[in-house]
């Protein structure tokens, strides 16, 4: 089960290239940080250590003529760090909200997660939903049907995935560069600028739990 | 710590059951293989000491399972001494039973039983005495659940023990809903202390007897006949006796001794009594008597009395010829030091058990299974014969160490510690010996594998924590050379001025009530410093969990912020056995250096601790603090990780160990140098990176020379001024410091700023978004007057300020108009009006100050204007034009008018 993951490389020379921002979000301890390492690593790691603040990896994909790279925040679960999460997904292009398939509480916080981004992020931002943790299935708390129907009540791409066993995390990531929009400007010079948008206006002062 | 006498080290192996391959716990992840589990069970054996036990002194995991138990260890056992009629000799047999009983009802006192009684593990040190021996065997493996071979020998078994048959493991369960916790279900409940008192029984038969019982009888046969007690309605005593034909040489055993050994063969574990019932018999009233009452000796952080138990060496008066023969002085160290000494000395565990055959291996081919089904369960396999129990106990030769430590003067192991006075202006002098010196100065990972380094290094600690608090001046002094890492733990917990009744402050803390914090701890620990064998077995988890809680509860202004864990990890690791220790530690720790920083609300005091770094990297290094500001690299993104924890969750725990023995001698602005010293490490690379590779190259910390990061850290330090880092969510003072004399000579180097007296002269707080929008740090007037020696150095209040040395260099400029700096300035101060300073590019326009100021160019640049904001835009042009060392006078230089400093300037400048 290891290092069969990753995703194609770039190849042709004559492709176009778009970068996007990618943020994900969601409870602690619900696989964010393992999803992004199978991504981009292929591995998986059981004693993944927890994520402060944010850490930050990119992987890049094709998609027929396309390159599409991915910069991608992984962000720390923590509710305490939340005042800290407007800061990485403010200008993103695509979110991934993630929770645990055994545990009834991060869908609750994937929902909230998702009501935020709605609220606050870029109004074209594209949200995928994942289940994460499927090789689980015998200890299984969120009903697929339950999570799917959300999903599609507000638009968000869904999979259920295993950072464990690889599945489906290369296609969530796909499906996401799929449905980002990929003309000139909108991949390319949007991205250019920078990583992380930290101008003080409109970010939640103070208080780190709300 | 008692000594190690003339005690062996034995070393001995086994190997723990190996779960069936590929097999998961409910969580979907690998189950905590059952070495490490045993591994993390191990540590407290190390605390039992008892004169009748041998002490356990390490554990080591290796490939396949396999464990590697260094012991104490003495050559001569029961089982040889069974076949002498020694034990007919009734007070012989009277005080065998004596010994081994004190032994066990000292194990049971300490929770323990052990269940692995056989004349085997009955040793006699060289004065014959009884040392009971793989006492541990039945705790560290629970029960005998995570190993294949039964524990203890079957005809010392008691019929009890027998009937329940093989102890296994029949569920495991790791619930999510409460974190990753392992919950096993043995298959019966663990034997108790009566199991042993049967044990004894037998053994005491065999003794008295004088041959083994039911030699010509076979295990079955044994195991039928033990079992068989339990269907007969006569007495066990009866029967054994009847088989060998004793009943009356028993009969003239004196009726105390009799009963002694009939009650112990009592069938019924429920009527059987226990050691320490036996021990009130009066047929030990004798020996009672003449018991030497036993303390275990000095331990630090104790809050008996330190001399109620004083232990006086016997004092032989011996001829000449016994003086003139050597002492033998190693023997006076403790078992657990000899042991690490003879490690330092090439001492190989496993080079020792293969040249005994004890770990053989097989080709690989061997063990290729015959079939194997797709879930990875697979059939066919021979069984190893590695994973049998081979009791056998090699003993390790200690020669090598003792030829290295051969020319070492007798005097070396009672070092003096009163000699400070001479030696006072040079830190790294050991009061030992002179050579000393030279390898103080290698490289650590040298020292730290010097035998003889570290030997005089520990010993010179150990007589030091002997006298703690009184000689923590003197524990400073030598931590600043460098700390061994036999003492470490303790070092540390002076250095954290632990004190008082920490066993006491912990017991009383609830650890056990579920809050609201219990689930985000659950999660964080499986996945905090797991590549530790000791933090990722189950004991560590549950020892992990308690000292979290144990302060999340005892602060209730604070709250558990993932990191936390991180930063308990080291503390815990080096505490193992002590928890309330690295308790203790945790929490001095955190006021020290993250004071404020696990506050509900801690943005404001991470926003300025960020901002405070920025212009720190910005006063070292001015090119690079340019590129990352560029580049949009800015401190938020990649060193909140860094200062939360302190670095423990960037760096592994042999790295941290490093950098904290320094962090702990540093003030709470220490760790920004620490953080400047990292950048400076991969400073070539940032340099030529763009943002993406600069923030990547931080999610996976990249190797970093600590011992380098350090030196730097220390070097960036005294080339700040105090005041720069400053910061108004640091500890406030505490004014009244208890007595000052008991208090370590701070210099320069460890003393807070906060912890100065405030004047007008002195830093305060700066709004967090002034601090945010300007690049270049303040400084105070106090430390512009010291560090320009203004007013003589004798004068100024700085009570720490001896020697000039480690002091930066400052120039200072004075950006005013020309009319109003002629009117008065400070001494000595160039003058290059802001106005007229830059050309339209930004850069300087000729001048003779502009040419001194480039003659002085590594100095500290102190930027002295009005009140306005143009000397701080001054200090960022110098910035920006790649000067280092660029601040600025905080308020400007009316603050200085009230001092008399001010003069008019001499023309010829
Ligand atoms: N069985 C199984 N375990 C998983 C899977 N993904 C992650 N895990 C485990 O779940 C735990 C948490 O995973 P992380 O990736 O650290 O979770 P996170 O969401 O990044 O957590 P924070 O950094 O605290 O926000 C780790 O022990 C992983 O090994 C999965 O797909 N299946
Ligand atoms: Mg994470």
């Amino acid at each position: 089960m290891a290092n069969q993951g990753g995703a194609q490389r770039p190849n042709g020379p004559q492709s176009k290239i778009c970068q996007f921002k990618l943020v994900l979000l969601g409870e602690s301890a619900v696989g964010k940080s393992s999803l992004v390492l199978r991504f981009v690593k292929g591995q998986f790691h059981e004693y993944q250590e927890s994520t402060i603040g944010a850490a930050f990896l990119t992987q890049t994909v094709c998609l027929d003529d396309t390159t599409v790279k991915f910069e991608i925040w992984d962000t720390a679960g923590q509710e305490r760090y939340h005042s800290l999460a407007p800061m990485y997904y403010r200008g993103a292009q695509a979110a991934i909200v993630v929770y645990d398939i055994t545990n009834q509480d991060t869908f609750g916080r994937a929902k909230t997660w998702v009501r935020e981004l709605q609220r606050q992020a870029s109004p074209n931002i594209v949200i995928a939903l994942a289940g994460n943790k499927a090789d689980l299935a015998n200890k299984r708390m969120v009903e697929y049907e339950e999570a799917q129907a959300y999903a599609e009540e507000n638009s968000l791409l869904f999979m259920e995935t295993s950072a464990k066993t690889a599945m489906n995390v290369n296609d969530i990531f796909l499906a996401i560069a799929k449905k980002l929009p990929k003309n000139e400007q909108a991949g390319q010079q949007q991205s250019r600028q920078r990583g992380v948008d930290l101008s003080q206006e409109n970010q939640p002062s103070g208080g780190c739990c709300k | 710590m008692a000594s190690i006498g003339d005690a062996e080290l034995g070393v001995s192996t086994f190997c723990a059951a190996s779960h069936q391959s590929e097999k998961c716990g409910a969580n979907g992840l690998p189950l905590t293989p059952n070495s490490i589990r045993i591994l993390g069970r191990f540590p407290v054996l190390k605390t039992l000491s008892h004169p009748r036990l041998c002490k356990y002194v390490d554990l080591v995991r290796e490939k396949h399972e396999r464990l590697i138990v260094v012991t104490e260890f003495y050559k001569t056992n029961l089982a040889a001494a069974l076949r002498t009629s020694k034990y007919s000799d009734t007070s012989c047999l009277t005080t065998l039973a004596f010994e081994i009983l004190s032994g066990l009802a000292y194990l049971n006192s300490r929770g323990f039983i052990h269940r692995n009684l056989s004349p085997q593990n009955i040793l006699f040190d060289t004065k014959g005495f009884v040392k009971l021996a793989n006492y541990g065997m039945y705790y560290m493996t629970d029960s005998g659940a995570d190993v294949s071979f039964p524990i203890g020998l079957l005809k010392y078994m008691s019929p009890e023990v027998l009937a329940q048959g093989r102890v296994r493991v029949t569920s495991i369960d790791r619930e999510y809903a409460t974190g990753w916790k392992e919950t096993r279900q043995l298959s019966h409940a663990p034997s108790s202390c009566k199991t042993d008192v049967w044990s004894l029984g037998i053994m005491l038969l065999e003794a008295f007897l004088g041959s083994p019982l039911w030699p010509n009888l076979t295990l079955q046969q044994i195991i039928h006949k033990i079992l068989a007690f339990a269907k007969s309605k006569v007495d066990p005593i009866v029967l054994i006796l009847s088989d060998h034909h004793g009943e009356e040489k028993f009969a003239l055993l004196p009726n105390e001794i009799q009963s002694l050994i009939s009650t112990c063969l009592t069938l019924s574990p429920k009527q059987r009594p226990m050691p320490i019932d036996l021990l009130s018999s009066s047929v030990f009233n004798a020996l009672k008597s003449k018991e030497i009452p036993y303390s275990n000796g000095f331990s630090m952080f104790s809050t008996n009395l330190r001399c109620q138990d004083l232990e006086i060496p016997e004092y032989v008066e011996g001829t000449e010829e016994d003086h003139a023969k050597e002492e033998d002085l190693l023997s006076e160290r403790s078992i657990h030091e000899v042991y690490y000494l003879w490690r330092l000395a090439g001492g190989d565990l496993v080079g020792a058990l293969t040249k005994a055959g004890l770990v053989r291996t097989r080709p690989p081919i061997t063990k290729i299974a015959n079939f194997t089904l797709d879930d990875g369960e697979f059939f066919g396999e021979g069984r190893d014969r590695s994973t049998l129990l081979d009791c056998t106990v090699v003993i390790l030769s200690q020669d090598q160490l003792r030829q290295r430590l051969k020319h070492v003067e007798p005097a070396a192991f009672y070092p003096l510690l009163e000699e400070e006075k001479n030696t006072a202006l040079h830190l790294p002098i050991s009061p030992s010996s002179g050579d000393l010196t030279d390898t103080s100065k290698l490289p650590l990972v040298i020292k730290e594998r010097d035998v003889e380094y570290q030997f005089h290094r520990a010993i010179l600690y150990e007589r030091l924590l002997k006298a703690y608090p009184y000689k923590r001046h003197h524990i400073w002094k030598e931590a600043r050379t460098d700390i061994p890492p036999f003492v470490r733990a303790e070092i540390w917990a002076a250095l954290l001025e632990v004190e008082g009744d920490i066993q006491g402050t912990y017991d009383a803390i609830d650890k056990e009530t579920p809050t609201a914090t219990d689930r985000q701890i659950e999660v964080d620990i499986p996945r905090c410093h797991q590549y530790c064998e000791l933090l990722s077995s189950p004991e560590g988890h549950e020892k992990f969990k308690r000292v979290l809680k144990a302060w999340v509860v005892s602060h209730p202004e604070y709250v558990y912020w993932q990191g936390l864990d991180s930063l308990c990890a080291p503390f815990l690791y080096l505490n193992f056995n002590n928890e309330a220790l690295a308790y203790a530690c945790f929490k001095a720790f955190i006021p020290k250096y993250l004071h404020k920083l696990f506050l509900k609300d801690n943005s404001k005091v991470i926003q300025e601790y960020l901002a405070v770094f920025s212009h720190l990297i910005a006063f070292h290094d001015a090119p690079l603090s340019n590129h990352l500001n560029t580049i949009g690299f800015i401190p938020d993104l990649y060193a909140i990780p860094w200062f939360l924890t302190m670095f423990a969750h960037a760096f592994p725990l042999h790295k941290l160990f490093h950098l904290w023995d320094t962090l702990l001698l540093g003030n709470s602005s220490f760790p920004l140098c620490i953080g400047v010293a990292i950048l400076y490490q991969l400073r070539d690379q940032l340099l030529s990176f763009g943002f993406n590779e600069c923030i990547l190259l931080f999610s996976d910390m990249p190797e970093i020379d600590i011992e380098r990061c350090v030196q730097d850290s220390i070097r960036i330090f005294c080339l700040t001024p105090k005041s720069a880092t400053y910061r108004q969510h640091a500890k406030p003072s505490k004014r009244e410091q208890k007595d000052s004399s008991s208090k370590p000579d701070v210099s320069y180097y460890s003393k807070d700023y906060n912890h100065q007296p405030l004047t007008d002269l002195s830093m305060h707080p700066v709004p967090l978004e002034d601090l945010r929008a300007q690049k270049c740090p303040f400084i105070s007037a106090e430390d512009l007057i010291q560090l320009g020696e203004l007013m003589g150095s004798s004068l100024t209040k700085s009570p720490t300020k001896k020697s000039a040395s480690g002091k930066p260099l400052i120039i200072i400029l004075d950006i005013r108009p020309t009319e109003d700096y002629l009117r008065g300035c400070v001494p000595g101060s160039i003058n290059i009006p802001f106005d007229t300073a830059f050309n339209s590019d930004g850069d300087f326009l000729p001048s003779p100050a502009v040419t001194k100021l480039n003659v002085h160019k590594t100095q500290v640049k102190v930027v002295v204007g009005s009140r306005d904001r143009s000397a701080i835009k001054f200090a960022e042009s110098l910035l920006r034009l790649g000067y280092n060392r660029a601040c600025v006078l905080y308020k400007g230089v009316d603050v200085l008018r009230p001092t008399g400093i001010l003069t008019v300037p001499t023309p010829d400048l």
